[in-house]
């Protein structure tokens, strides 16, 4: 089924600006530490990357304790329940850096593993930075709470399914799921933003 | 007798519009499957079809988009109905106009191998069943739309086309940059489903009709069959808690009497769009002239990602991946290391070749099973066409069916033998065609001969469908050291078979086999072969002779605007000469500041005046030692520790050389493996980094091993040393599993573990012989276990 209210965001990658720290904590390196090579992944990366985001925003009952409803599912989770208390809307969204950076990765892992592991800590440093910036816009004018993942605390993985599906994910953002709940690209995020009533 | 075949020749037809937004609108729930109302409220999809049929649409797309095995057990079921459904509303719209039933297939929502984990086979399968029952319940034309992938699309077009003679509509769907998803220009999807025989292709949803514009030229360039164009309503914009798209019926129509002049031929809609807008469509088109696109003539073989076209530009195809004359390829494919095939693919990709050839012939291997993994594994790396090089038909038809895309074949003959063996295989999965001017006779010694069997060749594969734009003829090189009128006939022949109006191309090296300084030859026979008309040159892209010419040719033949490529690459062969001069540094700098280049040539001249031992043990051990303890004290990085290591490996490679291989030392070993279940290799691709910079033999099995591989591996190997990694608190099982084997089996083997996950007492739990912290920590452990 192909979900017509899904919208889309998308970003170059001078738009989105990798965020220091989280570069930092992947690469475990100084906050301020720069190389030639990771300049050069950086480029590399930015020639690749395809930033894209799917949204709804979408009615949600918290009527039940520690029940979720939304449109597309029943959420059994305390954490969530908790995490959206005082919201009556969220948004259900996805990000991702497209399947091309898949592609590099595995190119990076036959020619170098120093590439390899820079480049896979810039990929995931990004698509945090451009989850932010997504959540930026959708805040915008709003007070809403942190965003909440499929797979944090008791909000189980196996929800991403019906997630990915209420936002055509695989036809909006070219995500599908493994049988093991992982995504394709490897670096995309999903995630629910309560909108505070 | 309905024949849409003819039809979309003749006159325009129309597609209706959008589904799933009608049925919203007539009650259907988020989150409810609207296939399901085949069976549950039958009425209202024969009301929907009804509805485009009256607005004046011709073919109606069945309501079984999200149909397969994998969503509903009663697949079969829901699309009978649904097929019934249409079959109604086509029998009570009686207005006279001609009626079509699409059956409808969408994508599985699965990624197919290799970056997904659904098998390219299994997913032929889940739609060759669907298109099973369609066959049978009798609809007119299977569509297949909304791919985004063109590996799927593939998947599906053989499905159909293995499972029944219906004519086969495609549409996919473009993103704002003009491509798929998965990253396919329209000339890459284009050329590879031309080659499949589809008989209309085109776009859907995603853009709206004013963004398809932006495209449609690349199709109304490129296609050969009708072009079908199926966008949605615009966008979506959520207004008072409704879905409304932002074009309407008005100004929809309107783009599409501009989509209509720039070559669309089916027209329809996708979501968002109502039989208002088809009516619409149909009342603005209709009485518009209609051209079928004529057949296009370019030569073009494709990946999954953009097409290369053999035409005015000289085309350079990689020869690297050929084990005729590469023991180190020969041992490579014999013991499946596919990490040396994808290597010489991503190097030859670097330097700016347009299609790689891949052949894997050695008769000690089965050729077949190495093809299919060395193309798929290939295509994961670097995204050029390939040309599948084989002797073996059943080989060939295998990597056809596999590969995604259009390939270029080499080859087929001017013998009997050949022809009907492979122009058939070619027929059926659409691919480039190299031609070979040998037949029965042998390869004629004149040039006028050659051109017959040329023309041979293009007449039978033409009885095959084949067309004479996808042949490229090679009239062979033979060396001149013992024929020495081989380059003056061959070079006559590419004159005689270019006037045919048929693309040439050459194993161009073969024309100095014998010579000193081969280069020197095989070079300026090139240009002379460019000269009389040459397309495609299969060559050696690190002879920087043949470089030289190519880009010379290129600029000197008003092909090259501004001499730009020349230029970049003259000013990159200077700064190689400049680089050379300057690395100066000594060995042990270049290893700690990572200086790649420097440390190759560095090593070279060490080589020239102490033994190869004493360059390991005075030089590059200790570099690495001091990178390793500056790590451990947190003075430098992981990056830059895993660049020295690299570097030093390539130093390695360099001292490895100038020992006799009897006296390698294969006594310094590690297993290395990710266990079973975890999919995480990064930490495990570190420390094997790090062990080959000291020297170490490492037997890499890869991610997700099961222990009986791990244990296998260690015994044929008499390799006493395992390293274990695991990142996932989940797999930590297995690696306690995959100790416990090895123990059991043989208690002389030591277990060494790492990743995120682990702790010293969590190793000390599962019963490893040594936990360690990072990769250095590691190493320092191997050496001291081999030490003694």
């Amino acid at each position: 089924m192909k979900h017509s209210d899904v919208k889309i965001i998308t970003a170059n990658a001078e738009e989105i600006e990798i965020n220091r720290n989280e570069l930092a904590l992947r690469l475990k390196t100084d906050r301020n530490y720069e190389s030639e090579i990771i300049e050069k992944c950086r480029k590399q990366f930015n020639k690749v990357v395809n930033y894209r985001c799917a949204y709804i925003r979408i009615p949600v009952d918290l009527s039940q304790e520690n029940i979720c409803k939304f449109d597309f599912a029943e959420v059994h989770s305390k954490n969530l329940y908790k995490n959206l208390q005082g919201c009556k809307e969220v948004f259900v969204f996805a990000v991702t850096t497209g399947i091309a950076v898949d592609r590099l990765l595995a190119r990076l892992n036959i020619t170098s593993q120093a590439e390899h592991f820079i480049t896979d800590g810039l990929s995931s440093a990004a698509i945090e930075s451009f989850c932010d910036y997504v959540s930026d816009i959708l805040k915008s004018g709003l007070q809403c709470a942190s965003r909440f993942s499929a797979g944090y605390g008791d909000f189980s993985i196996t929800f991403q399914k019906p997630l990915l599906e209420r936002l055509s994910a695989s036809e909006t953002l070219g995500i599908t799921l493994n049988s093991a709940y992982l995504m394709t690209p490897v670096k995309s995020i999903t995630a629910i933003m309560g909108v505070k009533a | 007798m309905k024949d849409i075949r003819k039809a979309i020749k003749e006159r325009r037809l129309y597609f209706d519009g959008g589904t799933g937004t009608v049925l919203q609108k007539k009650g259907l729930k988020p989150g409810e499957l609207p296939e399901t109302w085949n069976i549950t409220q039958p009425h209202k999809i024969v009301t929907l079809h009804k509805s485009y049929f009256k607005a004046g649409a011709n073919i109606v797309k069945t309501n079984t988009f999200g149909v397969n095995r994998m969503k509903f057990l009663n697949y079969a079921e829901l699309i009978r109905k649904g097929i019934e459904c249409a079959k109604k509303a086509v029998s009570e719209v009686d207005d006279g106009r001609e009626k079509y039933i699409a059956f409808d297939i969408g994508p599985t929502g699965k990624l197919l191998e290799p970056l997904g984990d659904l098998p390219f086979e299994e997913a032929v399968s889940i739609f060759a069943d669907n298109v099973k029952v369609a066959a049978e319940c009798g609809a007119d034309l299977i569509l297949i739309e909304t791919m985004n992938d063109s590996y799927e699309t593939k998947a599906a077009v053989l499905a159909a086309k293995e499972n029944s003679d219906l004519p086969i509509f495609v549409t996919n769907v473009y993103d704002g940059t003009g491509k798929l998803m998965t990253g396919a220009d329209p000339a890459a999807m284009i050329a590879m489903l031309e080659g499949l025989g589809v008989d209309a292709l085109g776009m859907n949803c995603s853009l709206g009709p004013d963004k398809m514009l932006e495209i449609i030229d690349d199709f109304a360039k490129y296609a050969s069959v009708p072009i079908i164009v199926n966008p949605n309503a615009g966008l979506p914009e959520v207004v008072d808690g409704e879905t409304v798209f932002n074009i309407n019926a008005e100004e929809f129509s309107d783009y599409m009497v501009q989509l209509a002049e720039h070559g669309a031929c089916i027209l329809g809609g996708c979501c968002g769009t109502n039989p208002e807008f088809i009516k619409k469509t149909v009342e603005k088109t209709q009485n518009m002239p209609y051209q079928c696109p004529t057949e296009k003539d370019f030569t073009m073989v494709s990946s999954y990602t953009h097409s290369v076209i053999v035409d005015r530009e000289p085309i350079l195809i990689g020869e690297r991946i050929n084990p005729t004359g590469k023991p180190k390829l020969k041992e490579a494919l014999r013991t499946g290391d596919l990490n040396y095939v994808l290597n010489e693919a991503v190097r030859q990709a670097d330097k700016n070749v347009h299609i790689l050839d891949v052949n894997v012939g050695l008769p000690e291997i089965d050729e077949t099973a190495m093809m299919k993994k060395c193309v798929s594994a290939i295509q994961a790396v670097t995204d050029l066409p390939l040309q599948i090089d084989t002797t073996k038909f059943d080989t060939l038809e295998q990597a056809m069916r596999i590969y995604n895309g259009k390939p270029l074949v080499n080859s087929v003959n001017g013998t009997e033998e050949s022809m009907k063996n492979v122009l058939p295989i070619v027929q059926k999965y659409g691919g480039g065609l190299i031609a070979l001017t040998i037949d029965e006779k042998g390869i004629p010694d004149n040039a006028p001969d050659r051109a017959k069997i040329a023309e041979k060749i293009v007449s039978r594969a033409a009885e095959y469908g084949i067309s004479k734009k996808d042949i490229i003829v090679d009239p062979l090189a033979l060396t001149i050291s013992s024929n020495p009128e081989s380059a003056v006939v061959t070079l006559e022949s590419i004159r005689l078979i270019r006037a045919l109006g048929v693309k040439t191309s050459l194993g161009i090296s073969n024309i100095s086999f014998g010579l000193p300084q081969r280069n020197l030859v095989t070079s300026t026979f090139y240009a002379n072969a460019l000269q009389s008309g040459l397309n495609c040159a299969i060559m050696n892209p690190f002879a920087s002779e043949m470089m030289n010419v190519y880009y010379a040719y290129r600029a000197l033949n008003c092909m090259d605007t501004g001499c730009v490529d020349y230029i970049n690459y003259a000013s990159a062969i200077q700064g190689d000469v400049k680089k050379d001069v300057k690395s100066e540094e000594n060995l042990h700098v270049c290893i700690v500041k990572g200086l790649k280049e420097g440390a190759v040539s560095q090593t070279k001249k060490l080589l020239e005046s102490i033994s190869p031992l004493d360059v390991i043990n005075e030089h590059i051990v200790p570099a690495l030692n001091e990178i390793g303890t500056a790590f451990e004290q947190k003075k430098a990085y992981l990056p830059q520790l895993l660049m020295s290591a690299e570097t030093a490996s390539l130093s390695f490679e360099e001292v490895k050389k100038k020992i006799p291989t009897d006296q390698t030392d294969k006594s310094k070993a590690i297993v290395l493996a990710t266990v079973k279940g975890d999919i995480h290799d990064i930490g495990k691709n570190i420390v094997k980094v790090l062990m080959e910079s000291y020297g170490f033999t490492v037997y890499d099995l890869g991610r997700d091993v099961p222990p009986e591989t791990i244990l296998k591996c260690a015994l044929e190997n008499k390799c006493k040393l395992v390293g274990l990694s695991a990142l996932m608190t989940t797999t930590v099982p297995a690696m306690a599993e995959t100790i416990k084997l090895l123990n059991e089996t043989d208690r002389s083997i030591v277990t060494m573990v790492g990743g995120a996950v682990l702790n010293q007492e969590y190793a000390d739990m599962i019963g490893a012989d040594f936990y360690g912290a990072d990769a250095m920590d590691s190493v320092r452990f191997a050496e001291k276990f081999y030490a003694g």
